[in-house]
């Protein structure tokens, strides 16, 4: 079953969306990445990567495309990476172009953040931008990450030097945005 | 002591290769229980669990098939024995690699530390594009959190939840150096 947010679903890869994702890896503005890859991935490579993915019960990451509910189409990709767990987890996202300023990125967001802490009971969730990106620390900033640190000149891209961002949001934080969720996992002292 | 090329020797300590006989006394100060929690080993190896021989032995292989990084033995030059081990590594980004000491508690106080710091940074900013080198710290080790600022390194914050220690949640404390920084540090040493 997908996770289903307000505008989005979650849903697994497809083979299908692997062009999608090349695209999205080939735009400068979308690959959301510190440093620039060069935009020349194919869509057969991004097959090739999907192939390799091998049935493990020992997940410590997952990809998950957003799927527009109103219109059906892909709107790019959210994902979490190097979860430890019960404890922490680094979130991605890359959303196309055309949904920009729509909505479907923070709904995105939200739904992953929602089964990160409701479902795999983490107790931080984090993730790393730059000063060059303010939409995505404006993005963070809407479902409640804080910027906790700022490596200066950590970044050179779009012909330039920024600091790279660590933004995290603590879980009693999140549970205290959503009222309507209650928080049962048992405390670890600060 | 053995001879190493430039520039991994200072007065007093030399940085060499790790060899795969180096796993006895690798395990003796790694299952020291003062250095549990901040032995810098690679990923899946336990920070704090009891270490066995064949797991260290492990280790080395691990560190030797580095492609962007290298941990070298720190070997103090009084005795020639392996006092602890430094790292260096630029995998995500050779504009930004990130650096770790880890010193045996029978040799600590020394110095020796800082000088392999001092070597590591060294070879980070005038043997590759470095511009800004991090370290990263569990906040409840104070004692080498004060060695990286001692060594010109400033806090650029605190990501919260690293992890459990002593019952607690501790935060990972990133330090950062920008090449500028060390330059004046160089210029303010010899003078």
């Amino acid at each position: 079953m997908p996770l289903e947010g307000t505008l989005v679903v979650l849903r697994e890869e497809h083979r299908e969306d692997q062009k999608l994702l090349a695209a999205l890896r080939n735009d400068l503005a979308t690959q959301a990445w510190g440093r620039a890859l060069p935009p020349d991935y194919t869509e057969e490579m991004h097959v090739k990567r999907f192939e390799s993915l091998e049935f493990s019960y020992d997940r410590t990451s997952a990809r998950f495309i957003i799927v527009e509910k109103a219109s059906g189409e892909t709107a790019g990709l959210v994902s979490y990476t190097g979860e430890q767990r019960r404890l922490s987890a680094s979130i991605g996202i890359i959303v196309a172009r055309p949904f920009w300023g729509t909505g479907v990125a923070y709904d995105a967001q939200e739904t992953l953040l929602r089964f990160l802490f409701d479902e795999l009971g983490l107790r931080e969730v984090h993730l790393w931008t730059h000063t060059g990106l303010p939409k995505a620390i404006g993005l963070a900033e809407r479902s409640g990450f804080g910027v906790c640190i700022r490596l200066r000149e950590a970044v050179f891209k779009f012909g330039g030097l920024f600091d790279s961002v660590v933004m995290s949001l603590l879980r009693e934080d999140y549970y205290a945005r959503h009222p309507e969720l209650t928080d049962r996992m048992p405390r670890v002292e600060e | 002591m053995p001879t190493t090329p430039f520039p991994f020797v200072r007065e007093t300590i030399a940085l060499r290769a790790l060899e795969p006989g180096d796993a006895p006394l690798l395990q003796r100060y790694l299952n020291h229980p003062a250095l549990a929690g901040r032995r810098y080993l690679p990923d899946g190896v336990s920070d704090v669990a009891p270490l066995s021989l064949r797991q260290v032995e492990g280790v080395i292989e691990q560190w030797q098939k580095d492609r962007d990084a290298w941990t070298l033995a720190v070997l103090e030059a009084a005795c020639g024995t392996v006092a602890g081990h430094v790292r260096a590594e630029w995998e995500w980004d050779p504009h930004t690699p990130s650096v770790s000491v880890v010193i045996s508690p029978d040799h600590q106080r020394r110095g020796l530390g800082s000088a392999a710091l001092d070597l590591a940074l060294r070879f980070l900013f005038e043997e590759t594009p470095a511009h800004a080198v991090s370290m990263w710290i569990a906040s409840w080790n104070e004692e080498a959190v004060a060695f990286a600022r001692r060594n010109g390194f400033s806090e650029a914050g605190r990501s919260p939840r690293g992890g459990v220690h002593g019952g607690r949640f501790y935060s990972q404390i990133a330090l950062d150096l920008l090449r500028r920084e060390w330059r004046e540090r160089q210029v303010n040493r010899a003078t």
